[in-house]
């Protein structure tokens, strides 16, 4: 396989988990409620969906278990979050080590297991086709699901009207509230549901990817999921695009040998070496997203013009219902 | 039928409450923290012992609370300041990278004399610190980007871009990932025990400063001042600009020294996992000990004894560590249920009584 | 009957804690008729209006709808029964489409009567058609341009009040309530309110709309009642009546004051603002070209009805928001565009019209508050690094006895929070008079302060006259202005609009200016009846 199809086939499967847990926290975010503890779940679900699966024998009730262990953790940061009106950075970053900690703790006993997970299905036909072919259509059953999942998503946000409640809610609860939109509920679903799908996200790295369970395994992922909400603005198909770009990153960083080959070839500039050394380093490639994050901040913030852009007016604020 | 539950905010918050309540996490955090410890047939009780009574009856266990304690007093100040300001500094770890970058570099290449080298890396480490720190500062400052995401991006970019740095231009002799040992000049001499080094005699230092900083100073005034009523601080002629950027560079300079410290003092070489995320304990330290340096020097303290008996217990008992993660995750959640119950009253049954309208806005 | 109006509010008193806002007001608006609510600011007419809209409920009395008795527990229930209301604040969604707005949370009110189907389509579809349909029609129907798929933030203040409106017709009301409808409007944008208005109660709705504006009044309303003091002072034919006796009527009789102002002349000019301009928080004009002077030893108040540009034009003087326009010069140096420290640093004090979110740090000591403009420049402790505290404790403590702060049980101890309103303003107070200042620029120092207070605050002011400060009084409270000031200015929509002295004015004319910005027929009062 060339370089250009293997990085995209990697490009594609990588992009899975990171799409998965960044459509539950775009979820989550308009709602109003920051959530910092995607990574914690992540690895929750990781480590559920890898254990069940070992002890059922089932990769798919290893995948429930993987959702419903990211939506346990969730729920406790909607409790805090929402009925307890505390703050949502700390309750995410706790919750983050809290995940941490109980899947290294708990997961001892699952190192070294390796388990059959799930595999790739070719749609016959399209996998012909060259190049794309084997990208995007030899994939899992995760890959495809979470792709028809990303329509599925925007519709449900941007075209439904508990889509518009949600935005709302993430906007200007008093109005909301008014409206009679049952705000409460409305952020502890969608809490719950980016926990849900937080939680698939790790159970697809462990199920579908590694199949294999370490502590190391979520790598900052749910960081990146966090960014990547930022990176999208809070958009479904942007964040398609964003995913992709920082899915290829990724890849790109694993076969960064050939790739810096390739392009020091292809420019044939010699002076410029030492540079594309540098910046097609592997570890350096896995600043981008974080430095492009800040970048896309400083730039949607410098415009002024919240109104196109930015995070929901609401996120971060906690809703009290005045008495009167 | 269902009972009306009202939630009333308190006047007044009785005093066992108020002084108890971190107490009562703490308990809470290690009731619950024993349930993983059954699920492994370990006993919480030996377990607890061993943390809390065994191990900081040794001279050689109280060296390794002070030592752990150590970064993590500097690294919770380092995120205390800025929340005297309103501001979170989730960075402290980023700024801990960098700090241990800058000072081992030069400890690695420039020739002085321990007595001048020492405090030339550790004045390195935390300028690096602060320089990094100041980023998130001004972003938030100048263009109100949310110092929450921006810090917190650093880190990551800072702590990333060091494994690149120690497979690369660090990297020692033998090929790891991490540099040479440090010469021996540059090492933080230890005292009593090996694992105890001078360093921690920073600690009353930096507390000392800290405390007349923020108590007994014109800017520890104002950083008070801006945390408490932003908008009234500024139509008293502080500048909130000015606020934010200090805050946030000394924070990221206490960070930047506790990264070189740990370095210096304690491992002699800087290698990727250096640092067990002290940077982000130091955000429970800080909230631990939200109201006064003394505490968050308890605090850190407190979660220096459990961080450094965690290793103890791995040894010992044959106890993953990875149960100190969770012990301060539990903590600090359950504190932020605590704040909670100490703020509200929570009634069953009776309604609760109407309060003042919002100000009118107009008529 | 009475009751069988199309609104009829009885004995409605409403209070929160100890404040009074209703006392036993009666209203009645009948079926198709356009009512005004008149009255100061603190007069009720919101909280009145807001119980009627089912956002407050009265803590004794009756409303009667069409006849029927009723009791709101929210907007929801007030709508059923065909009250709208459009409030000054927005409940708009900036980001949202006209349509998507009006539509929010309309499942509620739908679902019931389509059983779980209806409800999961209303859930999960999103009929947009029908309601555009609808809103079409509607928009026609009452002459309100709309385009139903711009994003509100885009629109302009008019055309978002007009979303406002839409969006309670959308809800097939009766009623609709307008709190301050021309509050945010330009002239132009004002007369298209007032045929939108006729045009409502052409197709049969009945309006009660909240003014402050005797000119309104005359020009839209059927009948007024006017408010005062949270009780309803009178209900009358806007035919038979002129806006002297309404003004009257709203600001109330002349009251005699026990203080005694000893003249004092003024000295040298110490504040000069020339052709204020400056934006509100919502980015409309709300300062159209300002002329201040203030001399020492003279205290200049400024009349107006809250929200006319009063506290912009505080905040523009101390620095703390940006002039889009215009000059402003202390004791002859040009200060235009400074921070509130430079302008602070040049003498100038400051007392804010909102003590507790804008004049202390609620959790911080007496002692912290009370210092906050000596701490720095050597104040209290030059050439120091570290903070004297004893010196600022003495210093706080000087204030607290000097200016009678009362519950302060040890300056450096008790939170600033824990004050009584009356005594947080004295220290308050205190803190900027104590510095001596040349200029002291104070927005509303009596409000919701007690009597005792009062007096005491008012003493003091006089008193820093005496030594020289400059004072702009900027006050509600028309007694206070005409027993202080030397001379009065009248603020009106962004501008002086009136120059006067105590001793030519009364608080009929003064309610004229403040309500209309001009001099209508003004009746000469004989000087006898004045004060």
């Amino acid at each position: 396989m060339s370089l250009f199809a293997a990085t995209l086939e990697s490009t594609v499967r990588l992009a899975t988990p990171l799409l998965l847990a960044a459509m539950g926290e775009i979820i989550a975010e308009r709602s109003g409620v920051l959530n910092l503890g995607v990574e914690g779940m992540m690895l929750g679900g990781a480590l559920g969906g890898f254990a069940a699966a070992i002890l059922t024998g089932s990769i798919w009730i290893g995948f429930g278990v993987g959702i419903l262990a990211g939506m346990a953790l969730a729920l406790i940061h909607a409790v805090i979050c929402i009925s307890l009106k505390a703050d949502q950075v700390i309750s995410g970053i706790m919750l983050t080590l809290l995940g941490i900690g109980l899947t290294t703790y708990f997961g001892r006993g699952y190192v070294g297991q390796n388990i059959e997970g799930f595999q790739r299905i070719a749609i016959p036909g399209l996998v012909e086709i060259p190049v794309l072919g084997t990208a995007l259509f030899s994939i899992t059953a995760l890959d495809y699901l979470t792709l028809l999942l990303i329509p599925i998503v925007w519709y449900f946000l941007f075209r439904t009207n508990i889509g518009a409640e949600i935005t709302a809610v993430g906007e200007d609860p008093e109005t909301a509230d008014t409206a009679g939109i049952p705000v409460f509920r409305i952020q502890y679903a969608c809490v719950l549901i980016g926990g849900a799908m937080a939680g698939a996200a790790g159970a697809q790295l462990s199920l579908a990817f590694t199949n294999f369970w370490g502590v190391e395994m979520v790598a900052g992922r749910g960081w990146i999921a966090v960014a990547l909400v930022i990176f999208a603005q809070w958009r479904i198909f942007p964040l398609l695009g964003a995913a992709y770009f920082f899915a290829a990153i990724d890849a790109l960083s694993f076969r960064s040998g050939a790739v810096r080959e390739w392009v020091i070839d292809t420019v044939a500039v010699a002076s410029l070496e030492p540079a594309f050394h540098f910046l097609l380093n592997p570890q350096v490639m896995s600043t981008y997203p974080y430095i492009l994050t800040i970048v896309v901040l400083w730039y949607v913030m410098r415009q002024g013009n919240l109104n196109e852009l930015g995070a929901p007016s609401s996120l971060l604020k906690a809703y009290t219902r005045e008495q009167s | 039928m269902i009972p009306e539950i009202s939630v009333e905010r308190r006047k007044n918050v009785p005093q066992w409450l108020a002084y108890g309540a971190p107490v009562f996490t703490i308990l809470a955090a290690l009731l619950v923290a024993a349930v993983p410890l059954l699920w492994l047939n370990i006993s919480p009780i030996w377990v607890y012992w061993e943390l809390f009574i065994s191990q900081p009856s040794t001279i050689g266990g109280v060296g390794d609370v002070l030592t752990t304690g150590l970064p993590l007093f500097f690294a919770g100040l380092a995120v205390y300041i800025p929340l005297k300001a309103g501001l979170w500094n989730i960075g402290a770890e980023g700024q801990l990278f960098v700090g241990a970058v800058v000072g081992s570099a030069i400890a690695l290449h420039v020739q002085l004399p321990a007595v001048l080298l020492i405090p030339t890396i550790l004045l390195a480490a935390s300028i690096a610190g602060a320089l990094y720190g100041a980023i998130p500062g001004y972003l938030r400052a100048e263009h109100n980007v949310n110092e929450i995401i921006s810090s917190l991006m650093l880190t990551f970019a800072a702590t990333t871009f060091t494994g690149y740095l120690l497979r690369g231009p660090l990297q020692g002799s033998g090929g790891q990932t991490a540099t040479d040992r440090l010469p021996d000049v540059a090492l933080i001499p230890s005292v009593l025990t090996p694992r105890l080094h001078v360093g921690v005699g920073l600690v009353i230092l930096v507390g000392v400063a800290a405390t007349l900083l923020l108590n007994r100073t014109q800017l520890g005034y104002e950083i008070t001042f801006i945390g408490s009523n932003s908008t009234a601080a500024v139509q008293s002629g502080i500048s909130k600009y000015k606020i934010y950027i200090t805050v946030f560079v000394i924070g990221g300079g206490l960070a930047g020294l506790a990264g070189m410290v740990e370095v210096a003092g304690v491992h002699g070489r800087l290698f990727e996992d250096f640092s067990p995320g002290y940077g982000f304990t130091a955000v429970a330290v800080a909230l631990l000990g939200r109201n006064g340096v003394g505490r968050v020097f308890a605090a850190a303290l407190f979660f220096g004894l459990l961080t450094a008996g965690g290793t103890t217990i791995a040894v010992t008992q044959n106890v993953p560590s990875a149960l100190i993660d969770v012990i301060v995750a539990l903590t600090i959640l359950f504190l932020l249920t605590a704040e909670f119950v100490k703020e509200h009253r929570i009634q069953i049954g009776s309604a609760g009584s109407e309060s003042a309208p919002r100000p009118e806005g107009s008529t | 009957m009475d009751r069988d109006h199309a609104v009829r509010m009885e004995n409605i008193t409403k209070t929160f804690g100890d404040v009074v806002a209703n006392d036993e007001v009666t209203l009645s608006v009948k079926k198709g008729e356009v009512h005004a609510l008149l009255g100061e600011n603190g007069a009720g007419k919101s909280t009145l209006m807001n119980i009627l809209y089912g956002l407050y409920s009265p803590t004794s009395g009756n409303i009667w709808i069409n006849g029927e008795k009723k009791h709101f527990e929210n907007p929801n229930n007030a709508m059923d029964a065909g009250i709208g209301m459009v409030h000054q604040h927005f409940k708009l969604i900036p980001r949202m489409s006209v349509l998507e707005n009006i539509v929010l949370g309309e499942r509620e009110t739908t679902a019931q009567r389509d059983g779980i189907a209806g409800y999961l389509s209303q859930l999960f579809g999103r009929d947009r058609d029908g309601p555009r349909n609808q809103l079409t029609q509607l928009a026609e129907q009452y002459g309100l341009e709309i385009n139903p798929d711009a994003k509100v933030w885009e629109l302009g203040v008019g055309e978002q009040q007009r979303v406002e409106i839409l969006k309670a017709l959308y809800r097939d009301i009766d009623v609709l309530i307008l709190d301050e409808p021309t509050a945010v409007l330009t002239p132009g944008e004002a007369e298209r309110m007032f045929e939108t208005i006729s045009t409502l109660v052409d197709e049969g709705l009945t309006v009660i709309f909240i003014t402050h504006k005797l000119w309104e009044i005359e020009q839209m309303a059927d009948r007024v009642t006017v408010l005062r003091d949270g009780k309803a002072v009178d209900t009358v034919d806007v035919e038979d009546i002129d806006r002297n006796d309404l003004a009257e009527l709203m600001v109330g009789r002349e009251v005699l004051f026990d203080i005694e102002k000893q003249p004092v002349s003024p000295g040298q000019t110490v504040l000069e603002a020339s052709n204020l301009h400056a934006d509100d928080n919502r980015s409309l004009p709300a300062l159209t070209g300002v002329d201040l002077t203030v001399s020492r030893s003279e205290i200049v108040g400024v009349a107006g009805v809250s929200g006319n540009g009063q506290r912009e034009l505080a905040e523009c003087l101390i620095g703390f928001r940006p002039l889009t326009d215009g000059q402003i010069k202390i004791d002859g140096e040009d200060l235009t565009g400074c921070s509130p420290k430079e302008i602070i640093d040049s003498d100038v004090s400051f007392i804010p019209e909102d003590r507790h979110a804008h004049g202390c740090a609620a959790d911080l000591s007496v002692m912290h508050n009370a210092a906050t403009k000596v701490y720095r420049n050597g104040g209290i402790d030059s050439g120091r690094l570290l903070l004297d505290y004893t010196s600022m404790a003495d210093y706080a403590e000087d204030i607290v006895d000097g200016f009678d702060v009362r519950g302060v049980t040890e300056v450096r101890q008790t939170p600033a929070g824990t004050l009584s309103g009356g005594n947080l303003q004295k220290l308050i107070l205190g803190r900027e008079m104590s510095r001596a200042p040349s200029l002291l620029i104070a927005n509303q120092p009596t409000r919701g302060v007690d009597v005792g207070a009062i007096e005491h605050i008012r003493e003091r002011m006089l008193e820093q006259q005496k030594d020289g400060t400059g004072v702009l009084l900027i006050s509600e409270d028309l007694d206070e202005l005409l027993d202080l000031s030397d001379r009065i200015v009248v603020l009106y929509e962004g501008e002086i609009v009136h120059e006067t002295t105590p001793e030519a004015t009364n608080k009929r004319e003064l309610g004229i200016y403040m309500s209309s910005g001009s001099a209508a027929t003004i009746k000469e009062a004989p000087a006898a009846e004045v004060r």
